[in-house]
């Protein structure tokens, strides 16, 4: 459940780049993986999920700056970027909170692409150790 | 293969969102340039217009003849009689100079020196330069040349009255520099619309300027950049290969334009 609100941490710090959502995700992923299979699927669907929706505000800060100190200009076509981030952000809260609460009943909560992904690697079956005899051999 | 379906429904979706934006943003007027533009309010643009246009007969000279300024009102009327909402209300000013050169200054304020009348060959190229000119004014290009010039702070200082030395730079910007290559051709787009509302020949524009190129005449950079960077060859064939609706019929503007040029002369 807490990987899921990692991303809100960029919220409390209040926004100043969208990445230290990203960066705290990142962190909780390395830290809590190892503890089950479980934690490590939705940590790792958490952080993966992130992703985009992350570099889309990041291209709508850069964006923003760019134009504030060059062109001041806010074209339509920053206009529907912006309505790209923004409902974006509003989907990802949302399936963020859905996929918390399922998590916090110790539920799987599958995302489009992302879902598959992080099963695949946390359920991933482990090759076992290899197992041949052992020979005993003289000393030299 | 799930898998790259997935992604493909995901950047589908994306896909979807943005261009269903811009649809929005296109066909619905939600006034978003007037209400997050970094610049001034329409009020505050007409009073910098009127402040520049004090500093702007310290260093010019209008030129006064009824037969001008008959043609003059005669070819604005047929643009702004097409103009079908403006913020603005339009002054046009002849200038004595022999210079190519016209420009805009904030408030609707457009400017046309007696030069580019002189290398004029009709009203209709004139009208061209003026409509051009005009988009300028309505997309509100002059405000944000100068709030990004001289910083929305160093404006507002001088509409409450600050340095007047300023002032001059400001106009000295306006009367001097070029706008940006979108800017450009937004202005073109807006001219050649009106053009063609207003029944005149849109291809007037290109023959002007091409002419021009021609005869490799000297002009302010404030038209250069219509002439030289090679975009512009872009921009001139827009212009010439412009498609009227099927019903257009250029109705020539009513002006002896060889009197007009006559009497320009006699004033210059």
């Amino acid at each position: 459940m807490g990987a899921y609100l990692m991303m809100f941490a960029a919220v409390a710090i209040g926004l100043p780049l969208p990445i230290i959502n990203l960066i705290a995700a990142v962190i909780y992923y390395f830290v809590n993986r190892k503890k089950s299979r479980f934690v490590h699927f939705h940590s790792l669907q958490a952080l993966l999920s992130q992703i985009p929706t992350t570099l889309i505000n990041w291209g709508l800060v850069v964006w923003a700056v760019w134009i504030a100190v060059t062109d001041l200009r806010l074209s339509e076509e920053f206009w529907s970027y912006a309505i790209l981030a923004g409902v974006a952000t509003l989907f990802y809260f949302i399936i963020s909170m859905i996929a918390a609460y399922k998590a916090r009943q110790g539920k799987m909560y599958y995302f489009l692409f992302f879902g598959k992904i992080a099963y695949d690697v946390a359920f991933r079956v482990r090759e076992e150790r290899a197992t041949t005899e052992p020979v005993n051999k003289p000393p030299f | 293969m799930r898998l790259w379906r997935d992604l493909l429904i995901l950047l589908a979706f994306a896909v979807a969102i943005f261009l269903g934006g811009y649809w929005l943003i296109k066909n619905v007027n939600w006034n978003l340039s007037e209400r997050f533009e970094f610049g001034l309010s329409v009020e505050q643009e007409k009073k910098l217009g009127d402040l520049m246009k004090e500093t702007l007969w310290n260093n010019f000279d209008k030129l006064e003849d009824p037969t001008v300024d008959s043609a003059m009102q005669i070819i604005t009327a047929r643009l702004l009689r097409k103009l079908d909402t403006s913020q603005y209300q339009y002054n046009f000013i002849v200038l004595a100079k022999d210079e190519i050169n016209a420009f805009t200054i904030p408030g609707g304020n457009i400017y046309i020196f007696s030069g580019l009348l002189l290398e004029s060959e009709s009203p209709e190229e004139v009208a061209a330069v003026l409509a051009h000119e005009i988009g300028h004014a309505e997309k509100r290009h002059v405000v944000q040349k100068l709030v990004k010039e001289f910083s929305l702070g160093a404006l507002v200082a001088i509409l409450s009255g600050g340095d007047p030395s300023l002032l001059m730079d400001v106009l000295r910007q306006v009367i001097g520099t070029s706008f940006d290559r979108d800017q450009e051709n937004e202005a073109d787009d807006f001219a050649l619309a009106l053009l063609e509302k207003a029944r005149i020949e849109p291809k007037s524009l290109a023959v002007f300027f091409e002419r021009l190129n021609a005869k490799d005449l000297s002009y302010n950079r404030n038209l250069e950049l219509i002439m030289t960077h090679p975009h512009n060859d872009k921009r001139l064939a827009k212009s010439r290969g412009y498609l009227t609706q099927k019903d257009f019929r250029a109705e020539k503007i009513a002006v002896d334009w060889a009197r007009v040029k006559q009497a320009v002369r006699t004033k210059q």
